[in-house]
């Protein structure tokens, strides 16, 4: 039997990862991803366990090689959008990728912002990314795929010229629910990078 | 990536393991088993960090691909210039211990 939940997480990773998790304890195994849908199987409550990654910053050619090593590594990975877009075409810019955006080709690493990482339960916790050095980076490229998006819409608003009208309730909108996570990833750094300093 | 400092030669205690776990050929999973082995669990390495980890060990040479590309799966061994590394690095530990047991025990 299996069962079909829609939902989006708007790139919130560890609500994804919380809700999979919870998915998995009632005996439901993740087989398939799509846009907006998600595609369970029937299985023992618990047997699997799931961590999100964040991976939009990378290449093609390096997502596809860091996917090829967690598999070999024994755990089975999928791909995940993290936004909804609505561009029409193959080629779109991704601002957040390293350095100076990167762009997304289709069919490449388009729609494939996320990784759900999934393997058998062992009883310890599943953890990527483990070294704070690791940690600081990974947070870091969260961060500036935020950032990106919160300038961006700051310009627009900027750009609106304090006009009120439809489009500056949705630039508001995304102002204030990008807003939250940057400065929470920011919190979240600035402990890594203290910790930094008296141990690894 | 890796926070190595090269002008005092401290290696990350991660970077250690790994370069340790490389004197037989491994690949991914066998190098985090090992670190979880040879700790007692008290080390674990998620295989995000083992990844950046090993690219950049690659980059600087301390390891290199092990075998031909047709295995399934990708292993790595230590390179000499690696062991160099690891030598200096146990020269360096062994060197903390004598001084913090030197002070330790006068008290």
């Amino acid at each position: 039997m299996s069962k079909k939940c829609i939902r989006y997480f708007c790139g919130f990773i560890g609500v994804q990862e919380k809700w999979l998790n919870s998915m998995s304890e009632k005996g439901y195994r993740l087989v398939r991803t799509g846009k907006l849908i998600y595609e369970f199987e029937e299985s023992v409550p618990g047997k699997h366990i799931y961590s999100v990654d964040f991976v939009a910053h990378k290449s093609n050619a390096e997502l596809k090689a860091y996917k090829q090593f967690l598999e070999d590594i024994g755990y089975q990975v999928m791909t995940k959008n993290a936004n909804l877009n609505w561009s029409v075409g193959k080629i779109r810019l991704r601002p957040y990728g390293d350095r100076f955006g990167k762009i997304a080709t289709s069919p490449g690493n388009y729609n494939k912002e996320i990784l759900i990482v999934q393997k058998e339960n062992d009883g310890s916790p599943f953890e990527l990314h483990t070294t704070v050095e690791d940690k600081i980076s990974y947070y870091k490229s969260q961060r500036n795929a935020y950032l990106s998006i919160l300038l961006l819409s700051g310009f627009l608003f900027f750009w609106n010229s304090f006009k009120v009208n439809v489009l500056t309730f949705i630039i508001l909108a995304i102002l204030v629910l990008t807003a939250f996570p940057t400065m929470a990833l920011q919190k979240r750094l600035w402990v890594l990078i203290k910790q930094s300093s008296l141990s690894e | 990536m890796l926070r190595d400092n090269i002008k005092g030669g401290a290696l990350t205690e991660v970077t250690f393991f790994i370069l340790l776990s490389l004197y037989k050929p491994k690949h991914g999973y066998a190098i985090m088993q090992f670190i979880e082995d040879e700790t007692k669990g008290r080390l674990i390495l998620g295989a995000g960090s083992l990844y950046g980890a090993i690219n950049s060990m690659l980059d600087k040479k301390w390891i290199e691909p092990f075998g031909d590309d047709n295995h399934r799966k990708k292993e790595y061994i230590i390179t000499s210039l690696g062991k160099e590394i690891n030598k200096r690095e146990k020269k360096r530990l062994n060197e903390i211990i004598e001084i913090a047991s030197r002070i330790m025990e006068e008290v």
